[in-house]
């Protein structure tokens, strides 16, 4: 009896764990996701926005790469049901509606992929303005997400 | 018997102008975004300027530009309510509604300073802020100073509305040409403010505003300088 109640505790706990840890995961892969996305945008952002003096293709290029991998890696599998509440690294910042904006969502994240790899292929060219521009656009479509489904604070 | 007084000097008219475009042209480029995200940083630093000039104003400027001529009292709010309140500056309830929107302002001004939209453009003393979920919050009280402000500008205007339908009174000329016709009772000579005055209190606003961004270098000299031209080996 007692080793029945044991065994049900340790199978219970391990179902809640199996239940929880793939939601934690996603949400703690999706935002060290975001954090890298961000790392990137910043590089760019300082040598060809504000200190162009220092520009340096090579630099830019890659994160520009880096960014369009990021965004071609299949993000939408770190949406599973469930992740809107839960902590990753901090508590997830996913509203609760995504679930029913799916379809709107398709829609930007497509437009940031769009972006993301447009950025990478002028990028290559090393012609500052026009990177700066695309850099630009990028902005917009990373924002155009974090208003549909990002909580603000 | 009426007389013209001169109520708002053109320190102020340009200073509540200025403002409103401002704000407007804060309010679309953070709306859009992308790289107009640094055009919202140099126009909100423009609404800090504006908000400094208006604090020294308050205090030199001309006599119904003090904030001391029209401080929102418990006696005046309740005279102005019981409808024995006279006088022709801000009315005591008018007053607490200037109060209301410059407290909101440099709260909004105060947080966008601190904020960061995550993707391209912080402020200035966003890297001064070490904790992360402060840094989330500060961003977050920025948005929602803003959706405060845009209920305390809809009272603004909806009261100038009520004045010019149910009062009969136009609040808006005076705010353009400075000038009211007032009942020569109430009317007092107008003293402080000036050219002089003006152009110094300008030029204070101005160093602040650049001291805002440029003393980040000299306090955190890491964070803010730029990144190496050539990248790292691996
Ligand atoms: C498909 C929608 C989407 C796109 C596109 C997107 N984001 Fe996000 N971003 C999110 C969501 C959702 C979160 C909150 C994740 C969480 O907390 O679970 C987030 C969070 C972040 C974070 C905070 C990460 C953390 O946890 O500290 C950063 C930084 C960020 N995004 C930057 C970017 C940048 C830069 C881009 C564009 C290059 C971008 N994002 C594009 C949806 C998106
Ligand atoms: C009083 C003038 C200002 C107004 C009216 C204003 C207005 C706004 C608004 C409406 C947003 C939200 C955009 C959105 O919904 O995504 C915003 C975002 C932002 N503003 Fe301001 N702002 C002002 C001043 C400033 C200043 C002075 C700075 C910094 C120098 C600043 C930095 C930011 C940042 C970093 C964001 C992004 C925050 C986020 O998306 O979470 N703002 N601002």
């Amino acid at each position: 009896m007692k080793t029945k109640l044991t065994l049900a505790i340790i199978l219970a706990t391990a179902t809640t764990a199996a239940l929880a840890g793939p939601i934690e995961e996603q949400i703690r892969f999706r935002q060290s996701a975001y954090s890298f996305l961000g790392w990137n945008t910043g590089k760019i952002k300082k040598q060809v926005v504000d200190h162009p003096e220092t520009f340096n293709k090579d630099y830019v290029a890659a994160a520009a790469n880096a960014i369009a991998a990021v965004a071609n890696s299949g993000l939408g599998e770190l949406y599973g049901a469930g992740t809107d509440q839960g902590t990753g690294w901090k508590t997830s910042r996913l509203k609760p509606e995504f679930f029913q904006k799916k379809d709107e969502v398709t829609v930007v994240a497509n437009n940031f992929n769009t972006a993301a790899n447009e950025l990478a292929k002028i990028a290559a060219t090393g012609d500052v303005n026009a990177i700066k521009t695309q850099f630009g656009k990028l902005g917009e479509t990373c924002k155009g997400c974090h208003d549909l489904i990002r909580i603000k604070e | 018997m009426k007389v013209t007084v001169r109520i708002w000097d053109f320190p102020i008219r340009l200073f509540h102008w200025l403002l409103v475009l401002a704000v407007v042209a804060a309010y679309v480029t953070a709306t859009l975004g992308g790289n107009l995200m640094d055009w919202h940083g140099r126009i909100g630093s423009f609404i800090l300027g504006l908000l400094i000039f208006r604090l020294i104003w308050g205090f030199i400027g001309s006599t119904y530009a003090r904030f001391g001529s029209f401080l929102p009292t418990l006696p005046r709010l309740a005279a102005y309510l019981r409808g024995r309140w006279y006088g022709i500056g801000h009315n005591p309830l008018g007053a607490l509604a200037v109060f209301a929107l410059l407290a909101d302002l440099s709260l909004l001004v105060g947080t966008g300073l601190c904020a960061s939209d995550d993707i391209a453009f912080e402020g200035p003393f966003y890297q001064l802020v070490d904790d992360e979920s402060s840094r989330d919050k500060l961003s977050g009280l920025h948005v929602q100073a803003f959706n405060f402000l845009l209920v305390l500008v809809a009272l603004h205007i909806a009261s100038i509305v009520f004045y010019r339908v149910v009062k009969k009174t136009n609040l808006v000329v005076p705010m353009l040409t400075g000038k009211k016709e007032v009942p020569k009772a109430l009317a007092t000579t107008v003293i402080g403010g000036g050219v002089f005055r003006f152009l110094t209190t300008v030029i204070i606003s101005g160093a602040v505003v650049w001291g805002v961004w440029e003393g980040v270098e000299i306090i955190k000299p890491v964070e803010s300088a730029p990144v190496t031209a050539t990248p790292p080996s691996f």
